[in-house]
Order: C-alpha cells, then structure tokens, then sequence
C-alpha cells in the first residue's frame, strides 16, 4: 500500500510522518510526503498510490472539497483527512464525499491503524462471472430484466403496442420511460414513421411551444429562419413527449387541441397543418395530484392516459440490477475497447446495498465510469465511485465499537433530512418536528 | 412533507425589472438556486440550466439580511475612502485625496461595478491633474486604463495608458512606465494587435528587469507566452512561461503560479499534449487552492480543462468539469462566466449529436443578453451556435446564427473574431 502525506498550508509533515512510518509500517507499507498542495498533484500524476493522507488547513471545508473534486475519479486514492478539530458538520461532508475517514490532531494510533485495515478488507475480492443476459434490442437501447414487475410491463407493452391508443408511462426518473415508448412505437402501426422525442423539462418555456408546433421565419425575435416543430417532424410516426407535467397551462391547451382536432398551427402561421401522429407521453410526477393543485389540465390528462404504463424502480426489480449491470458491462468494454468478464463479489454487494435514486440511468452512469476506469478483466469495487464504495469503507463505524453518540446520531439524521428538502430549512423543521429556530441554533451547534 | 415547489430561475428573473439597484438581489437568487434531486436523474437533467433550477421564496427571504450585510459593508468602505478623501482635502493632501479616490474605485472593481468604478477614478484623475508631482495622475490614468479595458472601450483605453506612459518617463517614475508598458500590451493583445502587443510586453519587461521586479517581469513574460502561443511560436511560448515560473515558484507567489500553469496548460493542449495539459490545469488548481479565493481564475483553469476533455473527445468528463465550473460560478457570483459555460455544453451536446443540446445555446445569449450584458460574448456563442447547427445538418439556421455573429462583431469592430465566422460562412456556402 503507498500512502502520500501531505501537508496542510503553512505546516509541517515530520512528525506526522514518523507517526504513521512507527503506527502503521509493517512492510507493507510505502509512505512519501509532499510539502503543499501543488507539490501533491505533481507526485499524484507521477505515479500510483493507494491513500493520501491530507493534513485539512485553516479552511478545513474548502480543503476537504478541494480534496473531494481533485480525487473523485474512479481509480484514484482513498483519502484520509485529518485536522485539528473536525466538527460534525466536516466529517458528515466527508462521509457523503466518500472519504475513508476523517481524524483528529494528535493521531492516535489505534484511529489510523483502524482506517488502513478497513481499506486492506476491502483489498479482499472475488470474480463472479457475468451471467447470461438476453436484452430485447429497442433501437439503439435495450429492454433488460426478467423481474415480475418488468414482466408485467411487457404485458401490458405488447397489449397496447398494437393499436393507436395514446399511452401514458409513469415511473421514477431514470426507469427507462423513453425505452418504453421506443418499444410500443416499434411494435406498433406507426412503426414505419418516425419516433420524435421532446424533452418539455428541458426546453427553456418560451421556446417549447415553436419547438412542438414550428413557427413561421419572423414570427418572434429569433425565429431567423422557417422551423418545422416536432409534431411534423413526427409525420405519421410517434411523438414522444417527455416530462409532460412541467408544460404551462397556455402550452397544455394547444397539445389539447391538437390530440383533439388532429391539427396543428405554426407559430406565426395561419395555416392549419393535420397530423396523423401516435402520441406518447411521460412523467415522474403525479399527474392526479398536479390535477388538484391545478397545475395540469384534467381534461388533458384523460386524453393522454388512454392507457397507462407504470415502471418500477431498479430497487422494486430484485436480481434484474444483476442483469442489468452486466448487459451495461459488456456494452461499455465493448465501445471502449476492455476485455471484461466478471465483475468481483464486493462489487455486487455495493450495487445491491445503494439506494439508486436514479434508477437504471444512475446504474448505467456508475457502469460506464467503472468500465472506463478498469485495467484487468474483473471490474473491481476501487473503480466504483466513491460515493459507491463510501457506503462501506467510510465513517459508518465511527467511533469506536460502531456506536454512535446521540449527538452524532442527531446531526447524522438533521444532515440526511437537509439533503431530502435540499436545505431547505422551513421544511427540514417540519419533517423534523421541531422548530425551525431550534433547527438552525442545531444546525450552528453541529457544523451544518 | 416537503412544502411547495421552487419557482423556477427563469420564472423568477422574469419577474425582476432590469434595475441596477436589484443586481444584488438577482445574484443572491441566482446563488442560491438548485436542481432538485429529482432533476438530476430525470432525462432532462443532462440539460439543467441555471434558468431551470429552482428557488424558494422562503430561503431568498431568509438569506437577504446576507445580502444586505455585503452591501452595506462595501458601502461602509466605499464612504469611508470618500471620508479619507475629504480629511486629506481638508489638510491639503491632494495625492492623500487622489489615492482614497483610486481605491474606493477598486473597490467598485472588485464587486464588478466598472462603470462605476470608472467614475471614481475620472474625479481622482481631475484632483492628479493639478498636482506638481505628476505620480498620483499616472496611477489614475493607469486605473483608468484598466477599467476601460474592461469595459472593452479599447481606444480609451490606450488613450489612458499611452499619456501614463508618456508621464510616468518624464518622472523619471520607472515603475509607471513598466505598469503602463503592460496596459498597453493587455490592449494590443485584446484587440488582436499582437506586433503591438509585443513591443509593448518586451518593453515592459526590458524596464522591470532594470529595476529587478521579479513579479512584474514574471507577468510580462507570461503574456509573452500567451502572445507566442497565439501566433502559434510555441517554442518561444514554452520558454516565457519556464522563465516566469522560475520568477514566482521560489517567491510562492501561488496566483500567479497558477495563472502561468494556466496558460502552460493551453500551451500544451495547443501541441497536442494532452496530459501535460491536464497535469498543468490540475497543478494551477492546487495553486489557486493556496492563494486568497478567487472564482474568476479557478472557473478560467477549469474551463480550460473542461475544453481539453472536449476536444480530446472526453465528453464524461468534459461535462463534470462544466458541471463544477457551473457550480463555481454560481456559488462564487460569477454569473458573467455562465455563457461561456453553457457554450460549451452546447459544444459538447453538438459533439454527441444530440440537437436537444440547443438549450445551452439559448440559455448563454439569454445571459449574455440580459446579465453580462456583453456584445463579445453574444457574438462568440452565436458563433458557436452556428457551428452546432451546422454539425447537425441545419445549414439554413447555420448560416443564420454565423450570420448574426458577424454583425456583431462587425459592430465591435473585433476583425480576428469576424475573419473566423466569415471563413464559416464561405464553407458553408462552397
């Protein structure tokens, strides 16, 4: 194992160093220190090495980030920071960073020893070879999985391919919505047309509705030249209209009219132009709850979800995160060129054991990163991110016994419910049941 | 439960009358907006832009007494160094009033009020112009330089440097002349002059050397550099920024280490060496991490990094390295540099085929309109509208956008910018 001390600003690493050469050197073990930040970077791109031991200096929460963002690729070391005083607030950063851990000035042997033996257990792999995996190519992407509930949705999908009925799919960000309107429109009459894809989320407002229906050259400032939209561009094929629910009102009125009439007008445009499109759309919000709060046209709604096809989450579809992992192996060495044929045991158990808020897309995003990292033929758990392998190697058993104090517990749970209303902390205290007073001065006391 | 939806950015800023005194407001709001997590995994998450994050009133109200505070801070010292000015009037020290003047300027600056800034320094400039000692009128004018350069008023701007210079030689004053020698080459070189721009550096150097002032030399020669690099005399370049190195290393000057490694970086991009590049982004990032905080150079360096990754088809991590510049950006109320962000992801989308990646385009001539404010920079993300439409076949809409980028810079009369877009224009047309 090659460890790299590095100093804090302004400091020294001597007796540091000989801390850990005395505590932590069995043989195994290559320590080399660099005296400041940039002098690190250049002995980090000069070789390889296993753990950085960083000394955090005034701004230990901006050396920490900085530590994060410079060693966030998969493949590179383990940090452990280390400062005078960490608060709660620095070591639960750290932890949701995926460092090793965090330590306090003076090191103590027993904390030090404690970390590198962690990062030595998980050093401990076992290949498992890919299984089998038989995706139902859906142009260029793929429908995998054999879970009961995927198996439900290839019912219903081969029910309502056949007609023209327009569908509604429902499901988590990341569930492959947009996978399953590609099938229905490929097994269905308007396959031979083409499938149109719009992303109303991502569309700035005021450019979405000349994007769905086209405008006329001059029609607004910008419109420099004639546009077909997307409902043309469809012709007699499948629109696709992703992330419906965050359309406007005004916008939602035209779709109305055109599923309705059948026709549709450019922006600018006194012509009216019909259609003979097969019109899927999709959400991950709750359509009949935006109905209540009057933000998404009832009348609308009971156009679209002519049928409705919910996808269950990639932690709802069991050991398909199995075949899924490997189907995205395979495919990634393939496009960047690596021999990959198994993937190790420990690996299996971090995908198995994350919360995948994103789905099969964060799975694919978290495979695609691992695969490009990887040297040998088994996709090891130090090409995971570290986000991935923190959930096992970091801050979890601290401190001693695996115990926590009810002050750590306390800010551990007040720091989780932050992140779920994305710091907000009118709504952090609701959840909490507290006050939000009571939250801040908690917030202050921790390091929040 | 989790209370209401944010408001969206583009919502909210719709909502706010383009008035100078809200500018704070606006950058808090936009400092403070987030994707929420749902965004970031849902398929429109790859085409987060600022004006598709989110803001809750609540959090706006309740970060406002900040804003406030960092307002009345900089008016606190801003009025301070006008009460400096006038106890200096009052003891009859002029140069005392001229260089309270300069530095309440600075610090106009220093919050991105150039306009403002410039009018200080116009009154400090008519107090130095009376003086005997003509010192405190080349500091002025040199101050005066600056701010139009920055303001990308080119001609005034050397107009300022040129009579700094002039005086500052006939005071004997050596620093001055070293100090406006630079400002006219930063001119020259902003404007495309690169001859100029190098008589100017060289002199400027030739003078610092004399007086041995190692940090000003090691600057010269690192724009030097830049200059060698822009005529493509790459060897030259590589040797101006050793040099300058070898000034600032052993000094620990770690700023301008990492802005001399900055441009090593795109030095070695330009040969083809993509992982010294890297290496030398990654270093000037450890330097700018021991050097007071400063957003611009660190968003510069990873912009930089962003654009290696994109051209050496690195597209993964051409776009978590946006995506950080982004959060830099916002977080360090740099929204000026958030076009040129988006710019580049519209690039990056170009480059992977996806016409979706529009959205950036709209979003940077959005804020380059409306919070920068700068014609250069609507022309440059024109110009590389154009070329995005043009990689998906678009030609008509192609030459529309290039077209567009060369009226603009027409109307800076920026010549190197608009030769690019007219030769676009002719390959689009052959």
């Amino acid at each position: 194992m090659r460890i790299l001390v590095v100093a804090g600003e302004g400091g020294s690493v001597g007796g540091l160093l000989q801390n850990v050469r005395q505590w932590a050197d069995d043989g195994r073990l290559e320590i080399d220190t660099a005296p400041d930040l940039p002098r690190a970077v250049r002995q980090l791109a000069g070789r390889r090495w296993d753990v950085v031991l960083a000394v955090l200096g005034e701004h230990p929460d901006d050396d920490l980030s900085w530590w994060v963002d410079t060693l966030r690729a998969p493949g590179s070391p383990r940090l452990i920071a280390v400062a005078p005083a960490p608060s709660m607030g620095l070591v639960l950063r750290a932890e949701k960073a995926g460092v090793l851990d965090v330590l306090s000035l003076p090191l103590r042997r027993d904390e030090l020893v404690r970390a590198l033996e962690r990062l030595r257990s998980v050093g401990i792999e076992t290949a498992v070879p890919l299984p089998l995996v038989e995706p139902h190519a859906v142009g260029p992407y793929a429908l995998v999985g054999q879970s009961p509930a995927m198996l439900d949705v290839y019912k219903l999908l081969a029910r309502v391919a056949g007609s023209s009925a327009t569908v509604l799919v429902q499901g988590e960000s990341g569930t492959g919505k947009e996978v399953v309107a590609r099938a229905i429109h490929m097994n269905g009459p308007h396959a031979t047309g083409a499938f149109v894809a719009v992303n109303c989320a991502a569309i700035p407002e005021n450019l979405l509705e000349s994007e769905l229906f086209g405008h006329e050259k001059g029609s607004f400032t910008g419109a420099v030249t004639r546009k077909i939209g997307r409902f043309e561009q469809a012709g007699s094929g499948t629109l696709f209209l992703d992330e419906i629910a965050d359309m406007s009102l005004a916008l939602q009125a035209k779709i109305l009219r055109a599923v309705q009439e059948r026709e549709i007008e450019r922006v600018g445009g006194g012509e009216t132009i019909p259609i003979d499109v097969r019109l899927i759309a999709a959400t991950n919000r709750d359509l009949k709850d935006a109905i209540k709060q009057g933000r998404f046209r009832e009348d609308l709604y009971y156009r679209l979800a002519v049928v409705t096809i919910r996808l269950p989450t990639l932690v709802e579809r069991g050991d398909d995160l199995v075949l899924l992992t490997a189907y995205y192996v395979r495919l990634f060495a393939e496009r960047y060129g690596k021999k990959i044929h198994a993937i190790s045991d420990r690996v299996l158990e971090l995908l198995r054991a994350h919360a995948w808020v994103g789905n099969v897309r964060e799975l694919r995003n978290v495979i695609e990163r691992a695969v490009i990292v990887a040297t040998d033929e088994t996709l090891r758990a130090d090409h995971l991110p570290d986000e991935l392998r923190g959930e096992e190697t970091t801050l979890a058993d601290r401190p001693q016994g695996g115990l926590l104090t009810l002050a750590e517990a306390e800010a551990r749970h007040i720091a989780r419910v932050l992140a779920h209303t994305n710091g907000q902390i009118g709504a952090a205290a609701e959840i909490l049941g507290i006050h939000r007073n009571t939250l801040t001065r908690k917030m202050k006391e921790y390091g929040l | 439960m989790t209370g209401p939806a944010p408001v969206r950015v583009e919502k909210a800023l719709a909502l706010m009358p383009e008035l100078e005194a809200l500018a704070p407001l606006r950058a808090l709001l936009v400092s403070i907006a987030r994707p929420d997590e749902a965004t970031q995994w849902s398929s429109s998450g790859p085409y987060l832009t600022l004006g598709k994050r989110g803001v809750h009133p609540d959090e706006l109200r309740r970060r406002m007494p900040q804003a406030f505070h960092r307002i009345t801070e900089h008016l606190q010292v801003l009025f301070k160094a006008y009460v400096e000015a006038l106890e200096c009037q009052q003891r009859g020290d002029a140069p005392g009033v001229v260089a309270a003047l300069l530095r309440a300027g600075r610090l106009e600056e220093d919050v991105g009020r150039h306009t403002q800034a410039r009018a200080w320094y116009e009154v400090a400039l008519g107090v130095a112009e009376a003086l005997q000692d003509r010192r405190p009128e080349v500091e002025a004018l040199r101050a005066l330089g600056y701010v139009c350069l920055a303001l990308g008023e080119y001609a005034a701007g050397a107009r300022h440097f040129q009579r700094s210079l002039a005086l500052a030689e006939s005071e004997f004053d050596q620093a001055g002349a070293t100090a406006a020698s630079e400002g006219l080459g930063e001119v020259a070189l902003a404007q495309g002059q690169w001859g100029g721009a190098q008589a100017w550096y060289s002199r400027g150097l030739r003078l610092a050397e004399a007086a041995s002032d190692a940090p000003r030399a090691g600057r010269l020669e690192r724009q030097l550099g830049v200059l060698a690099r822009k005529q493509r005399d790459l060897a030259a370049a590589g040797e101006f920024l050793r040099r300058a190195r070898e000034r600032f290393e052993p000094a620990g000057l770690a700023d301008e280490m990492a802005g001399v490694l900055n441009e090593q970086g795109r030095l070695d991009a330009q040969l083809g060496r993509y992982t010294a590049a890297s290496a030398a982004y990654r270093e000037a990032l450890a330097w700018a991490q021991r050097a007071p905080r400063d957003a611009r150079l660190e968003l510069s360096i990873r912009l930089n990094l962003a654009e290696l990754d994109l051209e050496a088809d690195r597209l993964l991590e051409a776009e978590a390295e946006l995506r950080r510049a982004e959060q830099v950006a916002i977080g360090g109320h740099v929204i000026r540099r958030l076009a040129q962000i988006y710019t580049l992801m519209g690039r990056l989308r170009g480059a992977q085929g996806d016409e979706t990646g529009f959205v950036f385009f709209e979003q940077a001539i959005e804020l380059a309109k409306v919070v920068e404010r700068s014609v250069a920079t609507e022309a440059q993300v024109y110009h590389a509208y154009g070329l995005f439409r043009s990689r998906l076949g678009q030609q008509d809409e192609a030459r529309a956008y290039l077209e567009r980028a060369r009226e603009l810079f027409d109307s800076l009369g920026e010549a190197v910018e608009r030769e690019r877009v007219e030769q676009e224009l002719r390959a689009l047309s052959a």
